[in-house]
């Protein structure tokens, strides 16, 4: 437990050295309530004694209920919450827990998460309420609740979620079920500027009577299907926790009873006839003031876009498919954005491969308003502008793509597909360009999704914020997680986390790919680690001799052979171009890098999918993220940037996608991550995986005395002679080669100042940590008299 | 360096401890029907096979026809399989002195049964003779014990013998002065000055993630070696340990007719929770499941099966600990991290760093994984292998990790006067391959040891010219 602690210290302490001054970090905290500064992990580790093992012993701060066993889960007092998935209620406590808590780690039989700020913000704005969160909780535990927690729960919840600020019919309205809350803000005099017609004062009406919304196209509807399948899920429901009652016998009644009236609570708010909802309406040139105020006096408003009244904005009229079936697990997290009959804003986030776009696309149409997609790289613009007319009935003409490549019309477009960095570029624009980002600026967005949104720098999203109007916000990604803590911003930003799904089970259930991870020690050859230790060399050398260790180019050899034979699809991912270009020259496979045009990529890839002879590529890390590759269930991973735990998450999710053929074995993609013994990549690797494991997968092992049969086969770089040759040829590498893709030290700033040309093929500003831009491009065309001149 | 020096625990089955034992001691030994049972029921099958073809034998038996008996193809086998398991059948036998070699009347090799061990065991398997059990004739107990109440003080002693292991500072008085001078003798604590303080030695550690049948089969092992220094005869505690082995959980048993020696070796074992005796006076005393089956090596499991398993083992490396056992938790502290407490739970995890604690120790990679695949929770039978096997290889590549460096032994030639004079004799040594290692601009050299003298002698020569 104590290493989250590290990892945040270590955090700030970067942030500090890289001169993010404090006033900063201030500008960054804005827009965040106080409660949610409140750290629950470091007030319960203060008050928690230790024993004579340095463990933090909570055994008097809890008693234990004697029917502890038929209960799942303990609490501990710096909230970390610990889950048996083998109870009979796992079931029951699962679904709470990943409402009101942050999985930490998920491997398979004890889970552990822990309450945040942010979690129970998530919570609430689900629809929770403090005092359930607080009694479920209760009945859960195995022992009573620890101090602290209660008042944890009630200083994070009591406040948040009160307040929504609804769209209805384009007029902004404040919306709460609570008279005092309501009443404390009106009395507030900034509110009061805000409000549209002060004298009116609050209106009270009956609670609408929500209705829930189905994820199913209309066609099918009609056919009868979809009422169906609602009626399905619930009656599944039910028997499930019939099940459960029946085989256990065990589970507590308090527990079930709870469950069910939770599980509803979202659906059936109306039961309490005679709630009021109140609320005033507001001037819309003022929002972002009230916003503000309302922060401020620690009422966060809520977005809620109530897209079915609202009469102004066009429906765009497209629709799911009949074939377009969502998964369970697609549909859990859509329930959780549109569970009150209204849009939320939020993140879902669902692992590489587990269908995230088809979440996306049916978000959309189930708003049915004009609908924005920002992703991070030209190639995923065309991917999701696929997904669209796969999944849906939008038609060619609807779907506008706005990338340095293609431009298409917009204007009669009721979807537009474009990336972070051509929105939020502030440089002069092509007027072509200029023409659709006026018209973009212009229109009231129904929907906002935005892809890959762990990528996007809280600076970046500001920018898009103010050029764009959406009414909501629909966050996706794989990996919440940035080795620069920064995740925490996204959630006042877009909004709460409302779903994150469980890789183990998903992959228990077939929906994404059984992945077996190896990593393999491949020694240095001593010339290689001469080199190495002598520290002559320069930063990008060294990661070159790692990357180019021979035994580890004849450990790559022997793997892609071995599993060419199997017919797998293979790719391998290097960073450092020099090494990629070599390994690909020599093993004779093509290889993609930031160079390549985009035309050229998708030809590689067009031939990877459907040529029988093309069955393996290199990538650099251009591909780490929103490339599809389906058909690739093999990953070699020769070099990587160090201790990322986001890359190595992002590069699995290149063959998590489920894979058809025979289901009988137990694996059927492979992740080899070859690691040059004895270097630092050892270390780096220990953090990388990191994430990965607390998601419940395994690492083995591998060292290549274990690869049967590697002898015999013809590989590469057997001789001495043949190893001190590349060695040489490592050593007398310009700089410039190898610079291509390197890391750049500036910040995120700089990015916009490039061609026009380039900013597809970036993967979104990174900041420093974990990006791709290219050196130079600019300078090679120029001549040194025009420097001359210019100056 | 001392690390390496650390020896890893051997703990002998009956059959080797037997083997070891002289041939008059076995002899006694064999006296008794129970005994013998108790030998031919450990033994290999093919030694009981020929044990049991020999029992109304008297005559000797020639090699020639003794290697008939053994199949010569087996569909599937390999010859040397079943050479290897012939050699192995017979050697136990006369290891242990139950055949005799002998001469016969042409002078060819022939095989006979030992008498007494034959007589015995005929007693054994067909009746007759004086009842070689224990007597149960006994009026119903007042004070009957049920089997619950054995396993919890049968534990409980046995315990406060590892809990003394663990913490040898502390409560001394849990365990008498016998039983430490076992532990001291086994040398599984060290007393690390004159004073009374013990300490746990390398080879402690590794006894105690040993299951608790080793444990207790290793303990009276190096409890008997000391018998005889208490005065006790080592046949006939033996004797009785065998019979006790025969013995029925639950039941009491007389102790009458029973000398001094054997009550002080009773004390011992009530001590150790291998019997339980309500009172000295009583007469009677409970055999515990330690006791049964102390002898049988291979149903091992049988004393820890009905405990539970109490660690869950994540592939994350962490474990989780449902146990309120100070000693379990303590167990667990040697080669993990303990991170926090519940009332009924302890969360732990492992860690290089916590893993080389535990190797340092001169704790086996292999020790640690067999103590947990032994002590895992029912839930983890749901997987195979039981303990995740990224874990187990992890904590075996942890163990590696520190065996990388190799030594060799070598004489060091420095201070050369020029560089000639070192490329000189650095060429002569590579040419001869006793080279260790060389560095020219420090001037330095190392040659094997072995290499020495014609690198002296050669360097003499060069001097002289």
């Amino acid at each position: 437990m104590g290493k989250k602690h590290k990892l945040h210290e270590k955090g700030k302490k970067r942030r500090r050295e890289d001169g993010y001054s404090d006033e900063e970090e201030n500008l960054e905290l804005e827009g965040v309530p106080q409660a949610s500064t409140q750290n629950v992990e470091e007030d319960g580790d203060k008050t928690t004694p230790k024993d004579q093992y340095g463990a933090f012993d909570y055994r008097s701060q809890m008693e234990l209920r004697d029917d502890h066993e038929t209960r799942p889960l303990w609490i501990a007092t710096n909230g970390h919450i610990f889950l048996e998935s083998f109870s009979p209620v796992y079931k029951h406590a699962k679904d709470f827990l990943i409402t009101i808590a942050e999985p930490v780690c998920r491997p398979e039989h004890v889970h552990e998460y822990k309450l945040t700020a942010y979690s129970l913000y998530a919570a609430v704005s689900v629809g929770l309420q403090t005092h359930d969160i607080i009694e479920y909780l209760k009945r859960l535990c195995k022992t009573s609740l620890p101090p602290g927690i209660c008042q944890f729960i009630q200083s994070c919840t009591l406040s948040y979620g009160k307040v929504k600020l609804v769209l209805k019919k384009n007029r902004y309205y404040v919306e709460s079920d609570f008279p005092d809350v309501i009443q404390k803000l009106i009395k507030n005099p900034t509110i009061q500027e805000c409000m549209l017609s002060p004298n009116e004062g609050i209106v009270s009406t009956e609670k609408q009577k929500s209705q829930a919304i189905v994820f199913t196209s209309h066609q099918a509807q009609m056919a009868g299907g979809s009422e169906d399948s609602k009626t399905d899920g619930k009656t599944e429901g039910d028997a499930s926790n019939g099940n459960v009652k029946e085989d256990g016998g065990v589970v507590p009644e308090d527990i079930t009873d709870f469950y069910d009236k939770i599980d509803k609570a979202d659906e059936e708010e109306e039961e309490d006839k005679n709630l009021k909802t109140l609320s005033f309406e507001v001037n819309q040139d003022r929002i972002e003031m009230l916003q503000k105020t309302c922060i401020g006096l620690d009422y966060p408003l809520l977005a809620e876009y109530d897209f079915k009244n609202d009469t102004v904005n066009e429906d765009i009229k497209i629709d799911l498919k009949p074939s377009a079936v969502l998964r369970p697990y697609q549909e859990k997290s859509l329930r959780k954005m549109f569970g009150n009959g209204r849009a939320r804003s939020g993140i879902i986030v669902l692992p590489c491969g587990a269908g995230k776009s088809l979440v996306g696309v049916t978000a959309c149409c189930t708003v049915n308003k004009k609908a924005l997609v920002l992703c991070n790289s030209g190639v995923s613009v065309e991917q999701w502008k696929q997904q669209f007319k796969m999944w849906s009935t939008a038609t060619d003409d609807m779907i506008c793509r706005f990338t340095s490549d293609a431009k298409d019309k917009p204007f009669n477009a009721g979807i537009l597909v474009t990336t972070y960095a051509m929105i939020s570029h502030s440089q002069k624009r092509a007027y072509e360009a200029e023409q659709t980002m006026n018209w973009l600026k212009d229109q009231e967005w129904g929907i906002m999704v935005l892809d890959e949104v762990h990528t996007i720098p809280a600076k970046m999203f500001r920018r898009v914020l103010t050029i764009v109007q959406s009414h909501c916000k629909l966050g996706l990604t794989a990996t919440l997680v940035r080795e620069d803590d920064k995740i925490a911003d996204l959630n006042f930003l877009i909004g709460p986390k409302l779903y994150e799904a469980n890789w183990l089970e998903l992959q228990k259930e077939g929906f994404i790919a059984k992945v077996q991870c190896a990593e393999v020690w491949c020694p240095m050859t001593p010339e290689f680690y001469r080199e190495y230790l002598m520290g002559k060399v320069s930063d990008q050398k060294i990661k070159l001799l790692c990357a180019m260790n021979p035994n580890k180019f004849r450990t790559c050899e022997f793997l892609i052979k071995y599993h060419e034979n199997r017919n797998d699809k293979i790719i391998v991912f290097i960073d450092e171009v020099f090494a990629l270009s070599h390994y690909a020259k020599t093993i004779q496979r093509p290889f993609i890098c930031g160079k390549t045009g985009q035309k050229e990529r998708m030809a590689i890839i067009q031939n990877f999918k459907l040529n029988p002879k093309v069955n393996t590529i290199f990538f650099s890390r251009v591909a780490d993220t929103s490339f599809d590759i389906p058909e690739a269930n093999v990953l070699i991973e020769i070099s990587s940037q160090g201790g990322s735990r986001r890359q190595e998450a992002q590069r699995l999710g290149r063959i998590l996608r489920a894979k058809k053929g025979p289901v009988a074995e137990l694996y059927n993609a492979f992740f080899y991550a070859l690691l040059s013994q004895d270097t630092r990549e050892m270390g780096y690797s220990r953090k990388r995986q990191s994430f990965l494991i607390n998601q419940g997968y395994a690492y083995r092992v591998i060292t290549p005395t274990q690869l049967l049969g590697m002898t015999e086969q013809q590989l590469h770089y057997t001789t001495r002679e043949e190893k001190v040759q590349l060695l040489e040829q490592i050593l007398a590498a310009s700089e410039a080669d190898m610079y291509e893709e390197g890391i750049s030290n500036e910040r995120g700033a700089s990015g916009s100042h490039r061609r026009m040309g380039n900013m597809g093929s970036m993967s979104g500003a990174d900041d420093s940590i974990y990006g791709e831009r290219r050196k130079g491009s600019k300078k090679d065309h120029q001549h040194f008299l025009f420097k001359k001149f210019r100056s | 360096m001392l690390a390496f020096s650390t020896q890893t625990l051997t703990c002998k089955n009956l059959q080797e401890y037997l083997r070891s034992l002289p041939k008059d001691t076995l002899d006694r030994l064999y006296r008794h029907p129970a005994t013998c049972l108790a030998v031919f029921r450990e033994l290999p099958e093919l030694s009981r096979q020929f044990i049991l073809r020999l029992l109304f034998v008297t005559k000797p038996i020639s090699q020639v026809l003794l290697a008939t008996w053994i199949p010569q193809h087996e569909p599937g086998r390999d010859l040397g399989d079943i050479a290897s398991e012939h050699r192995q059948g017979t050697q136990v036998l006369l290891d242990m002195y139950i055949w005799q070699e002998v001469k016969d009347h042409q002078g060819n090799m022939a095989i006979k049964l030992n008498n007494t061990f034959r007589e015995n065991l005929k007693v054994a398997v067909l009746g007759g003779g004086k009842p070689w059990t224990m007597s149960a004739a006994l009026d119903p107990d007042p004070h009957q014990r049920d089997i619950e109440f054995l396993d919890k003080y049968a534990m409980d002693r046995w315990e406060s013998v590892l809990q003394f292991l663990v913490q040898p500072g502390q409560g001394q008085t849990a365990i008498s002065r016998d039983a430490m001078l076992t532990l001291l003798h086994a040398g599984l604590i060290e007393s690390s000055d004159e004073s009374d303080n013990m300490q746990i030695t390398s080879s402690g550690f590794q006894f105690l993630l040993l299951d608790t049948a080793s444990q207790v089969w290793f303990f009276i092992l190096k409890y008997l070696e000391t018998v005889t220094e208490r005065g006790l005869s080592l046949v006939s505690c033996l004797t009785f340990l065998f019979k006790l082995s025969f013995s029925t959980l639950g039941k009491d048993y007389s102790m009458e007719g029973m000398d001094n020696e054997l009550l002080t070796f009773l004390q011992h074992l009530r001590e150790f929770g291998l019997v339980y005796l309500r009172k000295r006076i009583s007469g009677r005393f409970y055999p515990t499941r330690l006791a049964l089956n102390i002898t049988a090596g291979q149903n091992k499991g049988t004393i820890d099966a009905h405990k539970h398993g109490y660690l869950v083992i994540e592939t994350n490396y962490r474990i989780y600990a449902y146990t309120v056992s100070e000693l379990q938790i303590a167990l667990l502290s040697i080669f993990s991290d303990i991170e926090g407490r519940f009332p009924n739970m302890v969360v732990a995890s492992i860690s290089r760093s916590s893993v080389r604690r535990a190797l340092l120790k001169g704790i086996g990679a292999e020790q640690i994984t067999s103590f947990l695949r032994q002590h895992c929770h029912p839930q983890m039978f749901k997987n195979s292998p039981v303990v995740p096997r990224t874990v187990a290889d992890q904590i075996k590549l942890w163990e590696l990790e520190r065996e990388r460096l190799e030594f060799s032994e070598g004489v060091l030639y420095k201070d050369f006067m020029s560089v000639h004079d070192f490329s000189l004799l650095s060429n002569f040594a590579s040419s001869k391959g006793v080279l260790i290692y060389s560095d020219e601009k420090q001037r330095t050299m190392v040659v094997t040891k072995k290499g020495h003298p014609a690198i002296k002698l050669f360097w003499k020569e060069a001097q002289t010219k």
